[in-house]
């Protein structure tokens, strides 16, 4: 009984020092609509840092520090490197990455190094880098060095991107942060992971999600070509066919 | 105007494509070829993912080749009889072809295969034409008749056995050049995402002996049949066929190759042969380059599978 008491009271105590401040956000559109004019798309990531339902201290003292992870669905990707043999540049060496993440560009409002230290970033995988040093049959400093090269290759296409003010405090405790998201960012769910940061140390998080999707006609071809294949491939055939005897027609030579 | 391809899941100039469809269409009107190893090279140079690139070109091809098959039939240049072996083989030659593309691909040595598959084959092709037109442009210009090839000259091949009468060509020949022929044009095509057309004519002309006025009609009847089973194996093996992007290409090219035609006219046969084999040499030295040259980069990447 006294053990019983004791543990109750542990649990109480531990959750007593109630986290002052919490974090209110919101996302701009929880949509993004692929249609067959899709240029890629302005999203504003905002919220507010709020003292915490029943705080006792209901005054925040800052300053704080956002960052937002924006975090596209997972793919497998492979990393390859050309070698030259004999004359002849040959992929020959790679690495795969199972479960990469196909879109991944940070948010914050001062430089990463000046909110916090190194091992709380990659910790909570808010550096690209950390996502190169996930366990892999291939070694931890070939991992490395693929995984960079990766992330070169993704940040070339606007896939992966640190933005070290994109973060903007409108007043003390809100913030807004601006986004342009690729079109060539895949459909498919994505993340949106706000960290709070007060003297180097995560004080609140949350995270919101939102959909990139392909709708109307291009969803329709997307689907199409993934789940009725043959019919989509007699469709195309028929198109050309068609295609090429309404050319002959119409310029008849 | 920006066009949103959604299989190669990224937007793209739609001006542009139906540019490059109607430059090459051009081409391929005024050479009479489908013009596939420009578009595929041209595609995946602008960043169209090469499996993409590659299947949905062979959507393309079937619509440039076919309203010249159309026009060519009508006049009787078309041996349906030897089109028909051609094409047997060639599908059986495409399953293949398809099988490797995907195997390559996941080998990350497709690039590789194409570039050298170009080089080699566009190469070779390449220095034969150019021979060929410059020995003729030179004894026109000497003032000597040429005198275009009998079609009963006979060589080893009329030699081997299953002879099967083709009454159009007026041939009596062994089916196994021809399956041959077929299988090799089916695997090469549909590795490369060409139609062929430039490896057909000349083994149809100087290895079978067949005439010249239905050649080219049958070659186009082949490459429409098989291109156009080419696409669905593509479809449905490794779904990389954009049909909105052959769609661009193939409104560009079908319009491209009526002008091309037309302009075709004003020149002889040796000359566009010759300026059509400078177009074939300078993209097999084009992929020739890629594998030798340091290349800007020596990483690159690719997507294995998706997790929806």
């Amino acid at each position: 009984m006294t053990r019983l008491l004791a543990c109750l009271l542990i649990l109480i105590a531990s959750t007593l020092p109630i986290q002052a401040e919490r974090l209110i956000s919101g996302i701009s559109n929880d949509t993004v609509q692929i249609t067959s004019s899709f240029d890629g798309e302005r999203m504003t990531f905002f919220g507010t840092i709020a003292p915490e339902v029943g705080a006792t201290d209901r005054n925040l003292t800052g300053p704080y520090d956002v960052v937002i992870v924006v975090l596209g669905p997972a793919q497998d990707r492979v990393s390859r490197l050309k070698t030259n043999n004999f004359g002849i540049w040959l992929n020959t060496e790679e690495v795969q990455f199972k479960r990469f993440p196909s879109y991944f560009h940070v948010l914050s409002s001062k430089r990463l190094l000046d909110i916090t230290d190194i091992a709380t970033l990659n910790t909570n995988f808010i550096l690209p880098e950390a996502h190169a040093m996930v366990p892999n049959e291939a070694g931890f400093m070939k991992t490395l060095n693929f995984g960079r090269e990766l992330i070169r290759l993704m940040s070339d296409e606007g896939l992966f991107g640190v933005q070290e003010s994109g973060v903007q405090f409108m007043a003390d405790t809100f913030y807004s942060a601006q986004l342009i998201l690729p079109s060539n960012a895949p459909p498919g769910p994505y993340i949106a992971q706000t960290y709070v940061f007060k003297d180097g140390q995560i004080v609140a998080r949350r995270s919101d999600g939102f959909a990139v999707r392909k709708m109307g006609f291009e969803r329709f071809l997307a689907l199409s070509a993934s789940q009725q294949p043959l019919l989509y491939g007699i469709a195309c055939v028929i198109l050309a066919l068609f295609t090429g005897w309404l050319g002959g027609v119409l310029f008849r030579r | 105007m920006q066009v949103y391809l959604p299989i190669a899941e990224l937007s793209v100039n739609l001006f542009f494509l139906v540019g490059i469809g109607g430059a090459v269409g051009f081409l391929s009107g005024l050479f009479g070829v489908g013009g596939g190893f420009l578009l595929t090279p041209l595609l995946i140079f602008s960043g169209v993912p090469t499996a993409v690139a590659v299947a949905s070109v062979t959507g393309q091809v079937v619509a440039a080749s076919t309203s010249g098959a159309l026009s060519h039939y009508r006049r009787g240049g078309v041996d349906l009889h030897l089109a028909l072996y051609l094409v047997l083989s060639g599908i059986l030659g495409a399953f293949g072809g398809v099988a490797a593309f995907d195997l390559l691909r996941k080998a990350g040595q497709l690039d590789l295969v194409i570039a050298v598959g170009f080089l080699v084959l566009l190469g070779s092709v390449g220095v034969m034409m150019l021979q060929e037109s410059v020995r003729s442009l030179l004894k026109r210009r000497k003032g000597v008749v040429v005198r275009e090839r009998l079609p009963n000259q006979h060589n080893w091949i009329h030699g081997l056995p299953w002879r099967v009468r083709f009454k159009k060509s007026r041939l009596y020949i062994s089916v196994l050049p021809v399956l041959i022929i077929g299988l090799f044009i089916g695997f090469v095509g549909s590795l490369l995402g060409i139609g062929g057309g430039f490896i057909m004519v000349p083994a149809l002309v100087y290895l079978l002996r067949v005439p010249g006025n239905v050649v080219i009609g049958t070659s186009l009847a082949q490459v429409v049949a098989m291109m156009g089973a080419t696409t669905i194996l593509h479809a449905v093996q490794s779904q990389s066929v954009d049909i909105l992007l052959a769609f661009c290409l193939m409104v560009g090219g079908v319009a491209g190759a009526q002008f091309g035609a037309a302009a075709g006219k004003h020149l002889r046969g040796e000359q566009l042969r010759g300026l059509l084999a400078l177009l074939v040499l300078a993209v097999a030295i084009r992929f020739g380059l890629s594998l030798v040259l340091t290349p800007s980069d020596v990483y690159s990447m690719a997507v294995t599978s998706i997790a929806r």
